[in-house]
């Protein structure tokens, strides 16, 4: 399977820095996501996985390096001399197309209802009528189980429910990637299963995923790639199994020790390597 | 005691009044709206420049007393040799004020939006344009218009000062007719009644748009 | 046009005076519409229900009414009533009962703010009501209110000039006179603006020193976040 992707990188960095002042938060990142692969950003809070997310979207300047999304450079043009100039807002864009995003605060338009949140950006950005952009919007909604809340407003949902609206909002735009920040953190526990079915099912049906996650049984069951992340840069990269199983890093192992004490997400990857 | 058959009879010539300071604080407002949003968009500039230009302009319509600004407007500006008529310094004079104050009501509002909104649209494709126009302030105007609504009935009150230069809307009404009949209280007091009504239906207005404001959740 | 300042120099006795009554009626009222506003305040909080009941009509209706008109009233309309008042204490009683009403909400709020089981923690150690008000409720209130304290007294302040137009011999009604017999407009109304811009401005930094010192003695007490909200 694997073999296959070997040469198809939808997104690629290389070399990628983040600095906040004299903070640096990501140094020499670099990161290949391949066609339909789904990569896992695992690590303690303030190790940078949401800041290297956030500059795969370009919602982050990074400093140093490139990032490619489909072959094209991100959030920068080469210049004459092949150094690099900031591209303008219209190019970003246009380079981040094919980039649907979840945040971890949902962020739906609170004076929208469900369904206007959908079709806003088919209607302005995709330009399509009305009625193609309700019927596509509907789709949407039905694929993540809320095809009866399109004229509720979001304050009316659940957490999961408004982050399911926010996947569908996003699936709307018909993304080759979707960027996952933290998507189930702001969720009461029992709310957060519902979004990480949708989120199976998304990978199970081909799209190419890169996941900010707390969630390691979901990382184990759906990632092919587990990236474990520590003071900003990549500490480990491998199958779930080569992460969770054979740890080498004392970073990844405090880290997963501090997991496996509070979950059993352990069972849930014996099961899922068996069935692989 | 009180001679209300007076009030009676003056009852039209007060409700002019009346319509005169409706008309007056509408138009003063319409202006100061647009006013406030170019110096709101001033204050909200990554140009500091800008931001400082905005923000002169919120410090002097704001620290000025209006009445002040009124007497400016009205005596200087003839003098530069600008004709100014009295409804003119009147309007001037309201909507310039008011301005300064809708927008800051109006820059708080953009402020409390949650930043992840706007990154939710640009991440979806939506221009800066369609960001400000679709998301932005519909929802601002949404979240200010109680206290938009608080600042009409302070533009309403304000309007009383006008009577300084010469509008003939309520207060400047109520003076004559007291001047002329020497029933002082009755006629400030019916003034104030009318004051009263207008402006408590606008502040029940006003709880009537929080409440609903509340119970969307927005 | 000629800009000439000598207008300013000669009459300096005359603008001195007047700003003296301008500072007195504002600060002046102010004190009055404090006290009167603690007043209504309490009595809204802890009196009974029918005087709960006068007290919010009161508010509604000084809220509604421009303060010009209660100015009128009180100086023209007062007279019908047996109430002759000269021109300075009718303005800075109109003043006092002018700000009592927005210092009234401002203290409510305050008085509200303060979370209850301090109060029941208070009552449970056999202090008084008035005790509670006193040593309980009014030192932490006052830090968290000074923000919209200091606020209410500028707009008193920039409400001064109105009055003038009640015959109140403060520095907006002497500097017009000026003007008129000289026709130096420009100069006395820009020395006016450029005065109440300085009074204001010298009001708010009195205030902000005041908030710095307050913050540090409260720290960040849990009532202060509540109450800003509510303030907001």
């Amino acid at each position: 399977m694997s073999a296959s992707r070997a040469n198809d990188a939808i997104i690629e960095a290389r070399g990628m820095g983040k600095r906040f002042g004299d903070n640096t938060v990501l140094a020499d990142i670099d990161l290949r996501v391949h066609r339909s692969e789904v990569v896992c950003l695992i690590g303690p809070s303030g190790s940078g996985k949401s800041t290297l997310l956030r500059c795969l979207a370009f919602l982050e300047r990074y400093d140093e390096g490139e990032v490619e999304l489909e072959g094209e450079l991100l959030g920068f043009e080469r210049g004459r001399q092949g150094q690099r100039v900031a591209a303008s807002n219209r190019r970003v864009r246009q380079v981040r197309r094919n980039v649907g995003m979840v945040f971890q605060q949902f962020n739906l338009w609170p004076h929208m209802t469900v369904l206007a949140n959908v079709t806003e950006a088919l209607k302005r950005v995709k330009r399509l009528s009305r009625t193609d952009a309700d019927n596509r919007g509907r789709a949407m909604l039905d694929k993540v189980g809320l095809a009866d809340k399109a004229a509720a407003y979001p304050a009316q949902l659940s957490g999961g429910q408004q982050q399911r609206v926010a996947i569908a909002r996003a699936l709307a735009m018909e993304p080759h990637i979707m960027l996952f920040d933290e998507p189930t953190s702001a969720l009461d526990p029992e709310l957060v299963g519902e979004v990480l079915q949708v989120m199976k099912q998304l990978a199970a049906e081909g799209m190419t995923m890169v996941v900010v996650t707390h969630e390691m049984g979901f990382a184990a069951q759906v990632a092919d790639t587990v990236v474990f992340l520590d003071q900003g840069k990549v500490v480990a990269r491998g199958s779930p199994s080569e992460v969770f199983r054979h740890a080498e890093s004392p970073r990844l192992q405090q880290f997963l020790q501090n997991y496996l004490e509070r979950n059993a997400f352990w069972d849930t990857l014996e099961e899922s390597t068996t069935h692989a | 005691m009180l001679e209300w058959s007076q009030i009676i009879q003056s009852l039209p010539m007060l409700l002019a009044g009346l319509w005169s300071t409706l008309q007056m604080s509408a138009v003063g407002l319409a202006i100061g709206f647009v006013i406030a949003v170019g110096v709101c968009g001033l204050r909200l500039s990554p140009r500091a420049v800008l931001r400082r230009l905005g923000g002169a302009y919120i410090t002097i319509f704001r620290g000025v007393p209006l009445l002040i600004q009124l007497l400016f407007l009205y005596n200087v500006l003839p003098r530069l040799g600008l004709g100014v008529t009295p409804v003119v310094a009147a309007i001037a004079g309201l909507s310039l004020c008011c301005g300064a104050y809708i927008a800051e009501i109006l820059r708080g509002g953009f402020l409390t939006l949650p930043k992840g909104q706007a990154e939710s649209a640009l991440m979806l494709g939506l221009s800066h344009r369609a960001l400000l126009l679709r998301i932005q302030i519909p929802q601002v105007v949404r979240l200010t218009s109680p206290a938009l609504v608080n600042e009409v009935i302070l533009l309403i009150k304000a309007s009383s000062l006008i009577s300084v230069v010469g509008i003939s809307e309520l207060t400047r009404t109520a003076q004559n007719l007291a001047a002329s009949t020497f029933l002082q209280l009755e006629f400030y007091l019916a003034a104030a009644a009318l004051y009263c009504v207008l402006n408590v239906s606008l502040a029940l207005l006003g709880s009537w748009l929080e409440i609903r404001l509340r119970r969307s959740g927005a | 046009m000629k800009f000439d300042l000598s207008v300013l120099t000669d009459n300096l006795g005359a603008i001195a005076d007047g700003f003296m009554v301008t500072l007195g009626t504002w600060l002046g009222g102010v004190a009055l519409g404090l006290a009167l506003g603690l007043l209504v305040a309490v009595l809204q909080l802890f009196g009974p229900r029918w005087l709960r009941a006068i007290l919010r009509v009161y508010i509604e209706i000084i809220r509604s009414t421009p303060f010009l008109i209660q100015l009128f009233l009180l100086y023209y309309g007062g007279p019908a009533l047996g109430i002759t008042l000269d021109a300075i204490p009718a303005g800075l009683i109109g003043l006092g009962v002018y700000g009592s009403v927005y210092f009234a909400e401002i203290f409510r709020t305050g008085f509200n703010s303060i979370p209850p089981g301090q109060l029941e923690a208070a009552e449970c150690l056999g202090l008084s009501r008035l005790q509670v008000i006193r040593r309980i409720q009014l030192p932490q209130m006052l830090v968290l209110i000074l923000p919209a304290l200091v606020n209410m007294v500028t707009i008193l302040c920039k409400e001064t000039p109105v009055l003038s137009i009640i015959t109140v011999p403060e520095l907006t009604l002497v500097l017009s006179g000026i003007g008129s017999q000289t026709f130096a407009f420009a100069e006395v109304l820009l020395a006016l603006c450029l005065g109440y811009l300085a009074l204001v401005e010298a009001t708010s930094r009195v205030g902000q020193a005041l908030e710095r010192r307050a913050q540090r003695y409260l720290g960040t007490s849990p009532v202060k976040k509540t109450l800003q909200e509510d303030i907001a």
